[in-house]
């Protein structure tokens, strides 16, 4: 039966997930926060604060993730900075997490960037004559209205970050690709070893995907 | 002291940067060295989106058909390698790939067949990269207007014909942004070869380090190289793609394809 062979190693299968899934949530909840607030970097009425956003954006999305992990944990390793811990396994832990919210943060923010500026001008002149400030128009008006329109897209963002949290194995961290190569290495059984990974990968993935394909139909007819 | 080269001191006096290795990042050799690794990251990714192509445009045919026999399976094909890390194929791909192709090239090349890295490489992204190109593809074909299939039909076109001198043209001009943007994708992608020992900038790169102890340096140039090819060719797609506009529910579909397929 196929995945049969995580009930062998349990520990190394059942490790693995745990470990992606951290990686994942960490990274998205990194990504979020970066994403958003780049996002208002773009938007920003100050013209220095944009250059830095767009060169934040431009710079995550036009080089590859495994560069930036290896930037994270070995160059940034040689200065001798590695991320307040003294554990290394640790530190690529958390390498592998900033390193998964920066790249996916620059995905994230074109998405909410576009979402701002999709709310209709007279939105933000209604606020601001209001009477509303340039941060509560935000908080209160703009915020609220383009998170709805950016589930979807940042739903899509959410599935490709769980398949490259796989990047994590090259930098050490023991999630579910190091696992099955492990379980590979032992057994030279590689079908069963890469079958059961996949069905995992399979079950986080087709589930959210399914998820975001139903929200995006929903909230397309509710607009 | 002039304030520059004051500079220059303290930055080089903190552990970790090694100024005494930059010099190698103008050396000839060195050049020579990355720009061997520059062209096979270069060759792994024409040659992946070559394969992909013609994969992806068998795929996207597959899909579009009302034959179930050939509808779900090329359906199933398509969701399923989207719903993998490409990472994943690459590596198994890397162990698997001369026991896969042995049956099949052992009758031509013999005993001693081994299917080489590079091109257990380009398998590993073209499977992932069909599927992305599969995707892209019917939404561009399922932009035209249906009168264009139904006029090529009326016509007396069959299926074959209409295709290639009806629908495709026109579908694949609608698509040339989007498969420069994926382009960018794959070049980056390239880079996770190096995981199963393909000597392309990143592996090139390791073997620089390793000599020198410069992890910092050697990473961000190779960073730049990354950057300067991806950014020019990310901002053709987008120039593009401001000439030739495309319908809503094409552009929804490339957005979607482009979040998350988007990988390394």
């Amino acid at each position: 039966m196929p995945g049969a062979i995580i009930l062998e190693f349990p520990d190394l299968y059942l490790n693995g997930l745990s470990l992606t899934l951290q990686v994942s949530l960490l990274g998205s909840i990194g990504a979020l926060l970066i994403g958003t607030f780049v996002a208002l970097l773009r938007i920003s009425p100050v013209a220095p604060l944009r250059w830095i956003g767009v060169a934040f954006v431009e710079f995550f999305r036009n080089t590859p993730l495994l560069v930036q992990l290896f930037f994270l944990f070995l160059g940034l390793g040689a200065l001798g900075f590695r991320f307040w811990s003294t554990n290394t396994f640790e530190t690529i832990f958390r390498a592998a997490a900033v390193g998964m919210a920066l790249y996916h943060g620059a995905y994230v923010a074109e998405v909410v960037r576009g979402g701002l500026l999709g709310i209709d001008r007279g939105q933000v002149e209604a606020a601001r004559s209001l009477g509303l400030s340039y941060v509560q128009t935000l908080r209160y008006v703009q915020l609220p209205q383009t998170f709805r329109t950016v589930i979807p897209p940042l739903g899509n963002i959410g599935i490709a970050l769980i398949k490259n949290t796989s990047l994590a194995s090259t930098i050490g961290v023991a999630e579910l690709l190091q696992a099955a190569e492990i379980v590979e290495s032992r057994t030279f059984r590689t079908e069963e070893a890469f079958g059961a990974v996949i069905l995992l990968y399979l079950t986080l993935t087709i589930p959210a995907s399914i998820g975001v394909n139903w929200l995006e139909r929903k909230l397309l007819i509710a607009r | 002291m002039n304030p520059f080269e004051a500079l220059r001191a303290a930055i080089c006096a903190t552990p970790g940067i090694r100024c005494d290795t930059w010099y190698l990042f103008a050396d000839p050799n060195i050049i020579r060295f990355f720009g061997e690794g520059l062209r096979e990251t270069i060759t792994l990714s024409i040659a992946s989106v070559v394969l992909s192509f013609v994969v992806g445009l068998l795929f996207a045919l597959g899909r579009l058909s009302r034959r179930p026999w050939i509808h779900w399976p090329a359906t199933l094909y398509i969701e399923t390698i989207r719903a993998l890390p490409v990472l994943l194929l690459i590596v198994y791909f890397g162990i698997k790939g001369t026991a896969l192709f042995r049956p099949i090239a052992e009758p031509f090349v013999g005993e001693d067949f081994e299917l080489s890295r590079f091109w257990a490489g380009v398998l590993g992204l073209s499977l992932y990269t069909s599927a992305v190109l599969a995707e892209i593809i019917r939404a561009g074909i399922a932009a035209l207007p249906k009168g264009q299939t139904e006029a090529a039909f009326a016509l007396g076109l069959d299926y074959v014909k209409a295709m290639r001198y009806v629908i495709l043209p026109q579908a694949l001009r609608l698509m040339v942004p989007a498969m420069m943007g994926q382009l960018t994708t794959v070049i980056k992608d390239t880079s996770l070869v190096a995981t199963i020992g393909v000597f392309e900038l990143v592996r090139q790169g390791r073997v620089i380090y390793t000599q020198y102890f410069n992890p910092l340096e050697v990473f961000l140039y190779i960073a730049v190289i990354y950057f300067v090819i991806c950014f020019a060719l990310s901002q053709a797609s987008r120039r593009l793609e401001i000439r030739a506009p495309v319908e809503a529910k094409m552009k929804m579909k490339i957005e979607e394809v482009r979040l998350r397929d988007q990988v390394a």
